[in-house]
């Protein structure tokens, strides 16, 4: 029987009278690359966020790796790894010294940290600014220095908000190949995009969070088969959009801008 | 095909970036949900109007009395005292930023000239502009009244000296942009101008010691002044006042040259503003070409007894010290401070009544006060963390690690900076006893490691972001400081009563021996407080990553 990456039973997040996340019940197997989509304000930062320790949930629980977040929170920790909203970088660091300082706290030895660090930077094409604070990186610079951050204790499990956002094509392409590669060395991939495309083409299996309640959960081929259509093969665009465009949420009429055309 | 708006007049245009700035404003104040700051707004306003109109009546009488006295050339005075305000002000309020930047405005199909008068009407809507203008029309009421004949070229030179301040303000204001753009030397300049105002408390000893030397310099010098503008200006008038057309023909002209030179110079900035100049703080794309990664970290730093999360949030901390101007300049203080307060109140030096007050009430006074002002950041310790304090709770570590590593960067700073201090007491004053010297590092080690216990709780419970090199806004939180000001006067209480008891016990070793026990209890509250931090960490986590992420 496969390992399960990922579970969450029932798992409730409440802000005042707004139910974010609505008792999602999510099972994720180890090595798959899973793809987390949803609307604007639909839950899925919320629900990464109680995923990896940075918002308790209100009720229901979540295991990571057999093991529950709540009662293990650090050993749970040592084995994923985050980028979080807003990359959470600390800005006054260069890169170097900040992948160095992700390392140490980690628990790498001072060696392999600087090791990995060092074959990080060049990865992601970050060596040739050494003594460049992170505050004076680029958005897209930043983006990929937080991703290095994530992957550099070798996690099992990887949490990524929109990773390629403001990616140069270069290392957008780097990165998908390495991403592919972890998974087939049995690295879990838990993946937020608005970019239906790279999400069909890189993930295997999907769900789809609306409302903070789970409306989809399933391979890709699952959840095409879920719908009824008569030319079959539809995109993820078109499955997202039957999905999530069922409450009777009306689009915007274009007629209404006939000035702009 | 899309309509195409038709191009709005320059009229049109600065009544809608004058519309833009009272809405910001009002806005501004519709966002303040803390009715303080608003009452306090208001309080500021009137306070600010009271000050200005007082200065209208003062300028008017000035300008009365100089014009119908005969010393009419001293109204060069009044519009020294204008220009340095109107200069002058908008620098110190710099370093609070601007609510809407100006430049935003080049995005819309607006002309170089356009853009250049624009300008000169926003600079006419600051404060410094408005109440300037106040004055120079009081002082032209003044003189007006004093002798009517006056007045004609009186309001002349004042429109004259109207433009060529406000150039003037907008030329400095737009060198100072170009140099706040950057983020080393916005640092550099707020750390450099909180030591110019900490520097300024040197002024009346410097005077005392030095001021009859310097009066014949400065008499020397003054003559130079008469070419400036203010002077020029109170030339024209004062030429006009005695009927000598020459002497107003030359100071106009004068003061138009420098509108003109001015005017030339801010039409260049502009213009390079106006042509795309680039002030963006990301730095430019480089070659990427392979340079070897500096290792920083092969060398021990001594750290390797501590685990490698604790020895990784000193060396951040340490970095974060080293790379905030502000703080790392301001750790110059203390030892100023203790320069300054012996050379003013105690031993050798004595100044005041000829006495002085005793090394032995000195020394321990004079190490409070440093404490007093060391602690502070500490109520707020992950202040300049930002986005990163995610990281502590994502990282597989326990929160204590982090509250170690931070304590300890701090208590090393402290370490540092009071045996500084200690080292200038000696040098300027003496040591006091050794009872006293032994009580009062005690009493250190138990305010500090008392203070941080409760400063770790207040940081996790009152966190506020704050911003390197940035003034505006800048604030800590009212619980935190009120926390701080609590424990500081507990601690700085309990110590006063145990050093005055070994007085009053007759016994002078007592205060050290009360001091070091009260230091091992602290040193022992703080390590058993630290896992009872660690779960309202885990509670605050939120209320700490929402107050620190904005």
């Amino acid at each position: 029987m496969p390992e399960i990456a990922i579970q969450t039973q029932k798992l409730t997040r409440r802000f005042g009278k707004l139910l974010a996340v609505d008792a999602i019940d999510l099972q994720v197997t180890a090595g798959q690359f899973f793809g987390f989509l949803g609307p604007n304000g639909a839950g899925k930062s919320t629900t990464i966020k109680m995923l990896t320790g940075l918002l308790a949930p209100t009720s229901g629980s979540m295991q990571l790796l057999g093991q529950d977040f709540a009662t293990h929170p650090v050993e749970v920790k040592r084995q994923i790894g985050v980028v979080p909203e807003g990359m959470g970088l600390f800005e006054r660091l260069t890169g170097s010294e900040y992948l160095h300082f992700i390392g140490r706290m980690y628990g790498l030895d001072r060696a392999t940290t600087r090791r990995r660090s060092d074959e990080l930077l060049e990865f992601m094409r970050l060596a040739d600014r050494p003594k460049t604070m992170v505050a004076d990186y680029s958005h897209g610079m930043q983006k990929k220095l937080a991703l290095a951050a994530a992957v550099i204790h070798g996690p099992r499990i990887l949490f990524l908000d929109e990773p390629f956002e403001g990616v140069d094509a270069l290392a957008a392409g780097a990165l998908k190949s390495l991403l592919g590669r972890m998974t087939e060395r049995g690295t879990t991939i838990f993946l937020t995009s608005h970019v239906l495309e790279i999400v069909e083409r890189l993930c295997s299996h999907v769900a789809i969070i609306h409302k903070g309640r789970l409306v989809a959960h399933g391979s890709l081929e699952e959840l095409r088969a879920g719908i009824s259509d008569e030319e079959g093969n539809k995109t993820l665009e078109q499955i997202f959009v039957s999905i999530v465009g069922q409450d009777g949420t009306e689009r915007p009429q274009l007629e209404e801008l006939s000035w702009l055309m | 095909m899309a309509d195409v708006a038709e191009s709005t007049g320059i009229l049109e245009q600065i009544r809608l970036v004058a519309g833009l700035r009272w809405r910001i404003l009002r806005n501004s104040l519709r966002k303040k949900n803390n009715r303080l700051d608003l009452i306090g707004l208001i309080l500021a306003g009137i306070l600010s109007s009271v000050l200005v109109l007082g200065l209208c009546f003062a300028f008017y009488a000035g300008a009365y009395a100089f014009v119908s006295s005969g010393r009419s050339s001293w109204m060069a005075l009044l519009f020294w005292g204008i220009f340095l305000f109107w200069q002058v002000f908008p620098v110190l309020v710099a370093g609070f930023g601007a609510n809407f930047e100006f430049r935003t405005l080049l995005r819309f199909p607006l002309s170089l000239s356009a853009f250049y008068i624009i300008g000169l009407a926003y600079g006419i809507a600051d404060f410094s502009a408005i109440a300037s203008l106040c004055w120079l029309l009081s002082m032209s009421i003044g003189a007006g009244v004093a002798k009517p004949g006056v007045l004609p070229a009186m309001l002349l030179v004042v429109c004259v000296f109207a433009l060529f301040n406000v150039t003037l303000e907008r030329l400095i204001g737009s060198w100072l942009e170009r140099l706040l753009s950057r983020r080393r030397t916005r640092e550099l300049f707020f750390a450099l101008f909180v030591l110019s105002m900490i520097s300024l408390n040197f002024v009346t000893p410097l005077l005392n010691r030095y001021g009859a030397a310097a009066r014949p310099m400065i008499l020397h010098a003054l003559p130079y002044f008469a070419w400036f503008p203010p002077s020029l200006a109170g030339r024209a008038i004062a030429a006009v006042a005695q009927l000598q057309p020459t002497g107003f023909l030359l100071g106009s002209a004068g003061l138009l040259f420098y509108v003109l030179l001015f005017s030339v110079l801010l039409w260049r900035r502009f213009a390079a503003q106006y042509h795309g100049e680039e002030l963006s703080e990301t730095a430019t794309p480089v070659h990427a070409g392979v340079r070897p990664v500096r290792r920083e970290d092969d060398t021990a730093d001594g750290l390797g007894l501590l685990s490698p999360q604790v020895a990784a949030v000193v060396r951040k901390e340490f970095r974060y010290l080293t790379r905030n101007s502000f703080a790392f300049l301001t750790l110059l203080m203390p030892p100023l401070l203790v320069l300054l307060f012996s050379s003013q109140f105690a031993g050798r030096h004595p100044s005041i009544g000829g006495t002085g007050v005793s090394t032995e009430m000195f020394f321990p006074g004079i190490m409070a006060y440093l404490i007093l002002i060391l602690m502070a950041p500490a109520y707020n310790s992950f202040a300049y963390e930002g986005r990163g304090i995610q990281i502590y709770f994502t990282a597989p570590l326990h929160f204590r690690q982090v509250f170690l590593g931070k304590n300890l960067m701090l208590v090393s700073v402290l370490t540092v900076e009071i045996a500084l201090s200690i080292g200038m007491l000696t040098y300027r004053v003496g040591l006091p006893s050794a009872h006293m010297l032994l009580a009062t590092i005690a009493a250190i080690i138990f305010t500090v490691v008392g203070q941080l216990t409760i400063a770790n709780w207040s940081s996790l419970n009152f966190p506020r972001k704050l911003e390197f090199g940035q003034m505006r806004g800048q604030r800590q939180s009212g619980m935190a400081v009120l926390v701080a000001f609590g424990s500081q006067i507990l601690m700085g209480g309990i110590s006063a009563v145990i050093l005055f008891s070994g007085r009053w016990t007759g016994n002078p070793w007592f205060p050290a021996e009360a001091f070091a026990f009260l230091a091992a209890a602290a040193l022992g509250g703080y390590f058993a407080s630290l896992d009872a931090l660690t779960h309202l960490a885990e509670k605050k986590k939120e209320t700490l990553i929402e107050a620190l992420c904005r």
